[in-house]
């Protein structure tokens, strides 16, 4: 008996199925598709189970006569390209005539359609097979009901979430849309629950911020800046909006191409890149991008699910990036300073003693040379530890001795390398222990390092340094912060989060998505000190908080944490949890600006910033060490 | 304004003043303290429209007038002046001028008829309470009060008068005081929330008897010659009855100064901001003990009459503390239920008719 056979059309439908259909949120994706390609201007969505057990989607487009009702089930049946050539300029948001195929595949199917009021016809399809087709009355439009979806592939039934998961990336897909289409009304509803309502509005810059609005509430639509008519042309337009600094707080990102919903990594990237770029930050604000070119010069057709697109013109996206760019300077609301954060992080080894003043100095010297002369037997009695040095001509004791000796700006090896001293010797043994290599962060030339000098205090606020290519200033209470960021944070992670039991829950009112998103997380939660328990209305009774926080912080965490975006499982919800703790802690703890301080106390300040993780930004984002670079500083005394 | 009256009673009356005028305030005129002649008085009034504060002092009146006049500076120059004796006058428009002993001072003021009309709810019915039963009152539940300013804590205490007696009731969302007094023969259906900045000038006031009066938004406490006005709080204050738990059954009776001794001392070792102390209840001793990985350990224990079955919860020392602090009687009853109930403490034979704290435990 053979043993490769040719694969029956249903079985195909099946399998071809599973790059289609995911879960509920890829069926309501395909038939809002659907409904907008047929120029609906109202499409109600109404989920079941978080549309597990029921999806039904109606419009009132143009519909589809009684042969077409039963042709769109064929595989590869599509009205919305004829020849490969179309595929080329595709307007449409679908076009591969796979989705409806896909779906009835492993549902329950009911059409109900029609061209023109009351002359309808509905068909019924279960896993594939056509059960029933029959002429009805129904209003011009089209209403699919997808019914236990999955009900003949337990495999991939197993993949699908909790409902409240299911539901909340249907309510995204819904949002998506909604967004990209300002002139059709959008009702979602779960379990006879409105979730959302949109009423239409126009479609151009003030039709799409009312949206946004109606969409994410008033207070985020007032805090975005459009980016500039500028970047209109006859075969391209890149228009939407960017948030300004107090829309960080949530990641909404969302990028249109050519009013499809796209994950395009080259668009996010590039505009990651301009908010580092232009903010100095890695608190991305809002994005609504919407890029608009000729369909022949983008390919939809990369990913079933179009949600990665390719652009033809490779400076598409730069040109991109220089709208991004402009806006988020507009969106900062600042003039750029000639003043820059150093940029990347090279890391050169070199001794942070003796670089801050004279006191210092001599007691830089002083410690450096004593290991030397202990631990090298072969100085024997020599009262001059620095001849001892020499005399011992290789190994690192010479390098060492070599930069004590010489001008700043070499190299010294790091304590560490000292061999290791209690060896026998005249010379007392040193009270003093070797520290750990330091490592300083250079903005200089590679491999050329050179000492910082602290220049004092501005203002009780700032401190001067003189760097090997510039002028620093530091911002003193941005560095402290940061220094007891990365200091809370470690022992935070180290224990056990207490958590404060509140004498009546505490309400949270958020939006529908919002809730979902907290109760996915509830379990997570609980270890980080946050107890809630969801109640009806998209409101979250919140019983009990970490100790550390107030009950107006802990609100404020769990609010930023509702409209975050990102996919977090236990682990790192609560590595971010407590990064955030630890982040509100260290600002309340850290060194007020208008404080002055000693010279000793800048010292150790600024050799502990440059040791940190991150010296460069504070954990709100903001930078902690600007320098002024001497061929700036010589340009503008007019020496260039 | 010619008047003359006593330096000492003057300053005695314009102290007080001090803790209502805002000292930080966009409005000049409310961190001035308004000055009135009439008759044989002179009437001193300030608010920061949340919370007001009258009274007067015997003056010899020969020429009637008003100034507001900066509250502060008022009050260094009475309290640095000798003479008991003072002069004020209005010589000029808008400069009052201060004649104490042999110093003269010409202070410029603003125009009283800048200074807020201040409600006036003379006409509501009085209603006396002994003022030292109401200051204790207030003392006993103060703490519990939130200082946060936000839409989820009420920044008051709820005043509830009742059949059975005089109710003031304060929580901060982690704990709640309570405490009740049998003063009687007053009927009131609803609570009143008052204000946190009115009940801590309340505490500075001394006498025999307040008179207490309240309006649809305002309540007035005079005590002697001093009236204090207030806005009533808007907001809900919780259930207070349903959420004192009454099923708590494991009890223990200890030393109420030996048991603030011993959290005092092993709360040192907590840090900051997450102040827990673990609270271990066993047969005969009760232990307490902290664990910082910064800082290190402590322990103590306290003997006790318990004999039931073991118990451990977390606790915040300074909510403890508070309660301690304020109580009077030689010892104090904890009822415990389990880690994740709240702690309800009493003082054992105290004065009052009911007194009551609060504590939710914290989750270790």
């Amino acid at each position: 008996m053979p043993q490769i056979r040719i694969l029956e059309d249903r079985l195909i439908s099946q399998i071809a199925a599973g790059e289609v259909v995911e879960r509920p949120a890829s069926v309501v994706k395909e038939l809002v598709e659907n409904s907008i390609d047929a120029g609906a201007h109202d499409v109600s969505i109404e989920l079941e189970s978080g549309g597990k057990r029921r999806v039904v989607v109606s419009d009132d487009g143009r519909g589809m006569d009684a042969d077409d009702a039963l042709l769109a089930f064929d595989r590869h049946a599509t009205s919305k390209i004829v020849e490969f050539d179309d595929l080329e300029q595709v307007a449409t948001l679908g076009f591969r005539g796979e989705a409806l195929a896909s779906i009835a595949a492993v549902s329950r199917v009911e059409l109900r359609t029609a061209t023109s009021p009351g002359d309808g016809t509905l068909v019924r399809i279960e896993g594939g097979r056509v059960k029933r087709a029959e002429p009805i009355a129904h209003p011009q439009g089209t209403r699919l009901e997808i019914a236990s979806l999955f009900f003949n592939v337990p495999a991939r039934r197993k993949f699908v979430k909790r409902p409240q998961t299911e539901l909340r990336r249907a309510l995204e897909v819904v949002q998506g849309y909604a967004l990209a289409h300002p002139e059709v009304r959008f009702t979602l509803r779960h379990e006879g629950r409105a979730l959302l309502e949109t009423i239409p509005t126009r479609d151009d810059g003030v039709g799409i911020r009312e949206r946004i609005a109606q969409v994410f509430g008033a207070p985020l639509s007032r805090n975005l800046v459009e980016i500039p008519l500028d970047f209109i042309t006859e075969e391209e337009a890149i228009t939407g909006f960017v948030g300004n600094q107090q829309t960080t707080r949530g990641r909404r990102l969302f990028v249109f191409v050519n009013r499809r919903l796209v994950r395009d990594r080259a668009v996010l990237a590039s505009f990651y890149r301009a908010v580092r770029e232009e903010w100095k930050s890695d608190d991305y604000p809002a994005l609504f991008l919407f890029l608009d070119v000729e369909p022949r010069e983008v390919d939809v057709n990369v990913h079933p699910q179009k949600a990665e697109v390719r652009f033809r013109d490779p400076t598409f996206v730069d040109r991109v990036g220089t709208a991004l760019r402009a806006t988020l300077a507009a969106a900062r609301g600042e003039e750029p300073a000639p003043l820059r954060v150093p940029r990347g992080m090279p890391q050169v080894q070199a001794a942070w003693e003796g670089l801050g003043g004279r006191q210092v100095d001599e007691a830089g010297r002083q410690e450096a040379w004593r290991p030397i002369a202990s631990g090298s037997p072969s100085s024997g009695t020599t009262s001059s530890p620095t001849l001892s040095a020499i005399g011992t001509p290789t190994g690192p004791q010479r390098d060492s001795s070599l930069a004590v000796e010489s001008a700043p700006g070499e190299v010294r090896e790091p304590a560490a390398a000292y061999p290791p001293f209690g060896s026998s010797g005249r010379i007392a043994q040193p009270t003093w222990k070797p520290e750990e290599p330091r490592m300083v962060p250079l903005s200089g030339r590679s491999g050329e390092a050179r000492p910082f000098r602290i220049l004092g205090q501005y203002k009780g606020t700032m401190i001067l340094l003189e760097g090997p290519d510039g002028l620093y200033l530091i911002d003193q209470h941005v560095a402290h912060e940061r220094l007891l960021y990365e200091r809370v944070r470690r022992s935070l992670h180290a224990e056990r989060s207490t958590s404060q039991t509140l004498l009546t829950p505490m309400l949270l009112e958020l939006g529908q998505s919002e809730a979902l998103r907290l109760e996915e997380l509830a379990a997570a939660l609980e270890p980080c000190g946050f107890v809630l328990s969801p109640m009806s209305g998209g409101a979250i009774a919140l019983t009990a908080i970490p100790t550390v926080l107030s009950i107006d912080e802990a609100e404020a965490i769990l609010q930023k944490l509702a409209t975050s975006s990102e996919e977090l499982d236990g682990q790192g919800l609560r590595q971010k949890l407590l990064d955030t703790l630890a982040a509100s802690l260290a600002c309340q703890a850290a060194v007020k600006m208008h404080h002055p301080m000693t010279l000793d106390k800048m010292e150790r300040l600024v050799s502990e910033l440059f040791k940190a993780e991150q010296p460069y930004a504070c954990p709100h984002g903001r930078p902690v060490v600007l320098v002024m670079g001497d061929v700036e500083l010589e340009r503008r005394f007019g020496r260039r | 304004m010619d008047i003359s009256l006593s330096r000492l009673e003057f300053l005695n009356e314009i102290v007080p003043m001090q803790g209502v005028v805002e000292r930080r305030t966009t409005i000049p005129v409310l961190s001035h303290i308004l000055l009135r002649a009439t008759d044989d008085r002179l009437h001193i009034a300030a608010t920061d429209l949340e919370v007001s504060l009258t009274s007067w002092c015997a003056s010899k009146v020969k020429e009637e007038g008003a100034i507001a006049i900066q509250a502060k500076k008022l009050l260094e120059i009475v309290r640095a002046s000798s003479g008991d004796e003072l002069s004020l006058r209005i010589e000029q428009e808008g400069v009052l001028t201060i004649l104490v002993g042999k110093s003269l001072f010409r202070i410029r003021g603003l125009p009283a008829d800048e200074f807020p009309t201040l409600p006036n709810i003379e006409g509501e019915k009085p209603v006396r309470i002994p003022f030292q039963t109401f200051r204790g009152m207030v003392t006993k539940v103060f703490y519990a009060i939130s200082s946060e300013e936000s839409r989820f804590q009420l920044s008051g205490a709820l005043l509830e008068f009742r059949k059975e007696g005089l109710v003031l009731v304060a929580t901060d969302g982690h704990r709640l005081a309570l405490v009740e007094s049998s003063v009687k023969g007053i009927d009131e259906a609803d609570g009143l929330l008052v204000p946190r900045k009115a009940l801590q000038e309340l505490q500075r006031f001394e006498g025999e008897e307040m008179n207490f009066r309240h309006s649809d938004h305002h309540l007035s406490f005079t005590v002697g010659r001093r009236q204090l006005i207030c806005r009533i709080l808007e907001g809900t204050f919780p259930d207070y009855e349903r959420v004192i738990s009454k099923d708590n059954d494991r009890q223990v009776v200890v030393d109420r100064q030996q048991l603030a001794a011993v959290i005092n001392r092993v709360g040192l070792l907590t840090g900051d901001r997450a102040r827990a102390i673990r609270m271990e209840l066993e047969a005969g001793t009760l232990v307490f003990s902290a664990a910082n990985p910064d800082l290190g350990e402590a322990r103590e224990e306290i003997g006790c009459d318990y004999a039931g079955e073991s118990l451990s919860l977390g606790i915040n020392p300074d909510y403890f503390g508070h309660f301690l602090s304020v109580t009077d009687t030689e010892k104090v009853r904890l009822e415990l239920k389990d880690e994740n109930s709240q702690c309800v403490a009493y003082p054992v034979d105290g004065l009052e008719q009911r007194y009551v704290c609060v504590i939710m435990p914290i989750r270790l």
